[in-house]
């Protein structure tokens, strides 16, 4: 056998191979996980989720985030001339639920978009900080819908 | 042209849902490429299916925690590949493999004097699946991945030379474990 004839039959083993069983089930349980989950410390239509774990990972991400840019916003404020700080606050307080507890809920999302959208200022190109804006504006549309609907 | 390749070019609107969250999308690019992935694996996990079915399952998990940075620069499932091959190379890189061999390396026959040897497929990826982890890697990629030894000597960490000596070696040892198994049929 010369060369050629090798590389023929080592490149006849590059076939693509099933695994034997399905793996996606382990996987989906995974990605439980593994994926960003700021939604989870909403006050959600569907109820809470009923993996305690989930939630737990949850609330430290949705926490860390809010720290993170809570940290970017005060340093961003100490370079923010005074009118437009002030500008900020005042769209930051548009809307907001009569309901107590969808009010807590509806300021912590204000305060999360403003902190992204700042974020996003100095990382324009970030698709995750997009992806969390995106997600965090439609939480909000999810808010503005429950509170119509309990009134 | 393949059955699987439209459906291989048309996974962009799956790839941009699954980067926005949808899990069904995943689930879908999941059943489109799982062959591709876990077959490259398999072969680096030396032929051992335990160990390639975590690798692919840890494989597919990042790829999901990556997909927000996905640039579409080249084609989702040779950024999954990629992905997948990388994850196999640091679990080989975290078992500290090598420089322990599990077959005899010290009488390798020179490649230049010694026919390569013909086998049966499944004898060639049992005798694959001996090598030590870090040669065996090498000769995946080069020799069935298709691998240039700059790519691999860049993933795996090592000079081009390195990664070249390293081919040399593991098919040396490829031989040995052949003809070994070859002389003990004809006894």
């Amino acid at each position: 056998m010369n060369e050629f004839e090798w590389r023929r039959q080592m490149r006849d083993l590059r076939q693509p191979l099933a695994p034997r069983q399905n793996l996606w089930a382990s996987i989906d349980a995974a990605l439980d996980d593994a994926e960003p989950a700021i939604t989870a410390h909403l006050p959600m239509a569907d109820g809470p989720s009923r993996n305690p774990r989930r939630w737990l990972i949850a609330a430290s991400f949705a926490a860390s985030v809010l720290l993170a840019g809570a940290i970017g916003w005060h340093a961003r404020q100490a370079s923010i001339p005074a009118h437009v700080a002030s500008a900020q606050r005042t769209a930051s307080s548009a809307w907001k639920p009569s309901d107590p507890r969808l009010a807590g809920a509806a300021t912590q999302l204000d305060a999360a978009r403003m902190e992204l959208q700042q974020a996003i200022q100095q990382a324009p190109d970030s698709p995750a900080l997009q992806r969390l804006l995106m997600r965090t504006e439609h939480q909000q549309n999810q808010l503005r819908q429950l509170a119509s609907d309990a009134s | 042209m393949s059955p699987v390749a439209p459906a291989l070019a048309n996974d962009g609107d799956d790839v941009r849902a699954a980067a926005a969250g949808d899990r069904r999308a995943f689930q879908r690019l999941y059943h489109l490429h799982v062959g591709r992935v876990h077959g490259a694996v398999y072969r680096l996990a030396g032929y051992d299916h335990a160990r390639a079915e975590d690798l692919t399952q840890e494989a597919f998990v990042r790829a999901w925690q990556k997909l927000p940075g996905f640039r579409h620069e080249s084609a989702f499932g040779t950024w999954l590949y990629r992905l997948a091959v990388n994850v196999a190379l640091m679990d080989i890189r975290a078992r500290g493999a090598d420089p322990v061999s599990m077959v005899d390396d010290e009488h390798l026959p020179d490649p230049g004097q010694t026919p390569f040897c013909a086998a049966e497929r499944e004898e060639l990826e049992r005798a694959i699946g001996m090598l030590p982890p870090r040669a065996r890697a090498v000769l995946v990629l080069h020799d069935i991945e298709g691998w240039r030894h700059e790519e691999i000597g860049t993933e795996l960490g090592m000079a081009v030379g390195t990664s070249k000596a390293q081919l040399h070696r593991a098919r040396g040892l490829l031989r040995n474990i052949l003809g070994s198994a070859t002389a003990g049929e004809m006894k």
